[in-house]
């Protein structure tokens, strides 16, 4: 039978990955797992970063960039941490590089991979998931 | 090399298959089966949708 926690700590669990991927799994002792998203994760948004890709901010005043910044949100303290850091700073020169959409690609499905990862371990700490 | 879009297709296909291969498996048979079709979905349809788009292009 799996350990199944109270609904509160499931949800700590699964915000355990905005402060750093994967660190949802290893406070639920999936720490294969854990280091395993982890290097992803972090992999996807580096080459997002080395692709020029840009960290939309919620005020971009294209409504698709607002859209990709919710989606980038996701990866909780990486993105704050990107975006005060001007990591991927949205301007002119970076928007015209050719690998500019590869790389807002990347940075988006690294954000969108962090949301999977939060939903994984809610479900797995409410015993839906073994 | 950073600016070769194939290979940012194989990166980009890799990343994404491991995640969800890692998620959904166990099993190291069913984590290679399972990262195996995923990249061949995401590269190999790349592809063919790429050469669709030119062909229906001229």
């Amino acid at each position: 039978m799996p350990q199944t926690f109270p609904s509160w700590k499931a949800y700590a669990c699964a915000l355990a990955a905005l402060v750093v991927p994967g660190l949802g799994h290893w406070t639920l002792g999936r720490r294969g797992r854990a280091l395993a998203f982890f290097a992803i994760v972090t992999a996807t948004f580096s080459l997002g970063l080395a692709l020029h890709g840009a960290l939309f901010p919620f005020h971009a005043p294209n409504w698709l960039y607002r859209l990709g910044a919710v989606a980038q949100a996701g990866l909780g303290l990486l993105y704050v941490l990107g975006r005060l850091l001007h990591w991927g700073h949205l301007e002119a020169k970076e928007v015209a590089d050719v690998m500019f959409g590869y790389g807002n690609t990347f940075l988006v499905t690294a954000g969108l991979m962090n949301m999977l990862l939060m939903m994984d371990v809610y479900d797995i700490a409410v015993g839906r998931k073994a | 090399m950073l600016k070769d879009h194939f290979l940012s297709l194989i990166l980009f296909s890799i990343l994404v298959s491991l995640f969800f291969a890692t998620m959904n498996h166990r099993d190291g048979r069913g984590f290679w089966r399972s990262f195996g079709k995923t990249m061949a979905w995401m590269v190999l349809g790349s592809l063919a949708f790429a050469y669709l788009m030119l062909w229906t292009s001229r």
